[in-house]
């Protein structure tokens, strides 16, 4: 498709034109990114041809899937902006106006409706991606890597989705990890722990390369008490990783389920954890019965809320957060109907979190064929300006640092990427 | 873009003796100053500012200025007693990549064990000679309403 064809239609150009104008305030590359993620990107023929599988990052094992039902991981991993922000970004279908990246004079640019916004980098291939453990296995099937930070996903089955309909609406990690298995083949269901150490062993050889480690997983429901066997694999891993460090704790987060107390003072006690998520998903306890059924059955929204803020006392404050799938509150039917009414409902219940000293922290809603929203549709880019800021303001009203999950630490939240300021 | 730098001012940017003052400004324009040694002049005319700390007020405020497209200025004092101050811009934060890694090293084997958390690239925008004496007689050349009577009385008291 040529740009000029495109250049007569664009709405999205003047939706994106007219919104940050409304927000002077907003960083617009910020906001540049948060469309980017909307929208998707199309990588131009010219855009492959300088991407390079022995520098660049291609698309690694990941936990949540694709914009389009098809992976293709010869396609670069992701995007860097020259602020250092990281765009987390998935190819998407031509049809969903994804934002092109193409080579303009041997770089590669942003580009919308024939307009050249930004130049971009693509994501660097750490050297442990090529190495082997001495059982056999890719160290990129171990882990895998963002710019700063290292990844470990230690299952790509939750067990919320054992019944029908138990899983999370917008969630498409059990078809996902089904569709990865034929690509990334040798990709075990869990990593031992002995390839874990090497693995990261070998990772902290590249200096300047690494600030964080972040691990997650579906939920395990299964043990003496509920999620008690999710807890020992994260305890067990944490250890392979501590074994790398000369100090007990090291820069690190754990994306799990929302853990008891005692569960958690073993995971702050037992390893070298330095700070904890759990993920309430849609702040509105009627949409999380709706959106996160087994979580809504197995813990419900009130006590997941409150192990969050217990998980303070033990993680301290600026070290646990929530994470919520921005705009999964104007989900169809059940959602509010308004963009006004959601941003309300989500900043007056992100206040009470805040209050208690838990960090709330968005993502950009891509509604994944793979999941049951899979045909909805995100809403404006106006909204996440406003979620973004409104819950960076939050943590300035509140005195919140959000130092592991931030534009570095993770690069995939928009209103923390404005934690640069604070 | 051809650089508001000559190679002259970037020696001096470069001479470790040379006393480098970095100003920014904060999101609401209140000012910071901050002595520093971390700043090099490359050979295309760019001025690289290494932060070796992610929460300094330096690095939040270029941070700013990045996002707000804001100036930024660098004084500088030889020890030949020559200032200049150069404005700037902040064009890029390397923050990952082969680029970064190479400064890391590089920073790191100069400085010891101190972190590296950004390479800030800065576009110079422009050079002004800040000699104090010339400073002095061209504004007496120029402006002669400024100054006191009394420097110029004929019978000055003592
Ligand atoms: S808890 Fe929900 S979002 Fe997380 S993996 Fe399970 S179904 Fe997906």
């Amino acid at each position: 498709m040529g740009f000029a064809q495109l250049k007569d239609v664009a709405p999205g150009r003047r939706e994106f034109n007219e919104t940050v104008s409304g927000h002077p305030d907003f960083p617009q590359l910020i906001a540049l990114k948060i469309d980017v993620q909307r929208r998707g990107v199309h990588y131009t023929d010219q855009a492959l041809s300088m991407v390079d599988a022995e520098i660049h990052q291609l698309r690694s094992a990941n936990i949540f899937g694709t914009r389009d039902a098809v992976l293709r991981p010869q396609l670069p991993d992701s995007l860097l902006l020259r602020d250092g922000t990281s765009i987390v970004v998935d190819p998407s279908p031509l049809d969903h106006d994804p934002y092109f990246v193409d080579l303009i004079d041997g770089r590669l640019f942003l580009v919308d409706a024939g307009e050249v916004l930004e130049e971009v980098d693509l994501w660097h291939k750490p050297r442990f991606y090529d190495k082997f453990t001495r059982s056999g296995i890719p160290m990129n099937l171990v882990a895998q890597a963002r710019p700063q930070r290292i990844n470990l996903f230690l299952s790509s089955y939750c067990h919320f989705w054992a019944k029908d309909d138990g899983g999370c609406k917008f969630c498409d990690i059990v078809n996902f990890g089904k569709q990865q298995k034929s690509i990334f083949a040798g990709k075990p269901n869990r990593p031992r722990p002995a390839d874990i150490a090497e693995t990261v062993r070998e990772a902290l050889r590249e200096r300047g390369r690494f600030t964080t480690f972040c691990i997650t997983g579906g939920s395990v429901l299964k043990g003496g008490e509920l999620f008690d066997v999710e807890v020992s694999h994260y305890i067990e891993t944490l250890q392979a990783i501590g074994e790398n460090f000369s100090t007990r704790k090291f820069p690190s987060q754990i994306v799990a389920s929302a853990f008891n107390e005692r569960q958690l003072s073993r995971l702050y006690e037992e390893t070298g954890l330095s700070s904890y998520t759990t993920d309430l998903e849609v702040l509105d306890e009627r949409l999380f019965q709706w959106i996160c059924p087994g979580k809504a059955e197995h813990v419900g929204y009130k006590e997941w809320r409150s192990r969050l803020i217990r998980a303070v006392d033990i993680f301290g404050r600026g070290y646990v957060n929530t994470g919520i799938v921005g705009g999964i509150e104007l989900a169809r039917p059940h959602g509010f109907r308004t963009e006004a009414e959601g941003l309300a409902r989500t900043l007056d219940e992100a206040e009470f979190l805040a209050e208690n000293g838990v960090s709330t922290i968005h993502t950009v809603w891509v509604p994944r064929p793979g999941s049951t929203f899979g045909d909805q549709t995100a809403p404006s880019l106006d909204y996440y300006i406003r979620l973004a800021k409104g819950l960076h303001a939050l943590r300035v009203k509140y005195r919140l640092r959000v130092d592991f999950d931030d534009y570095r630490r993770c690069g995939n939240h928009p209103d923390t990427d404005l934690a640069r300021l604070l | 873009m051809t650089s508001a730098v000559t190679s002259g001012v970037a020696a001096l940017i470069n001479d470790r003796d040379t006393t480098k003052v970095l100003v920014t400004t904060d999101a609401s324009g209140v000012p910071h100053a901050a002595v520093t040694d971390f700043v090099q002049c490359g050979e295309d005319g760019r001025i690289l500012y290494f932060e070796p700390l992610e929460s300094s007020v330096a690095n939040r405020n270029l941070t700013a200025s990045i996002w707000f497209d804001r100036q930024v200025s660098i004084a500088l004092r030889t020890p030949a007693d020559e200032r200049f101050h150069i404005g700037a811009r902040p064009l890029r934060a390397l923050v990952a990549g082969p680029a970064f890694q190479r400064h890391y090293d590089a920073f790191r084997a100069r400085f010891g064990d101190l972190d590296l958390a950004t390479v800030w690239v800065l576009q110079p925008e422009r050079v002004d000679d800040q000699d104090f004496e010339q400073a002095r007689r061209r504004q007496a050349e120029d402006r002669p309403f400024f100054q006191h009577l009394d420097r110029i009385a004929r019978h000055a008291s003592p």
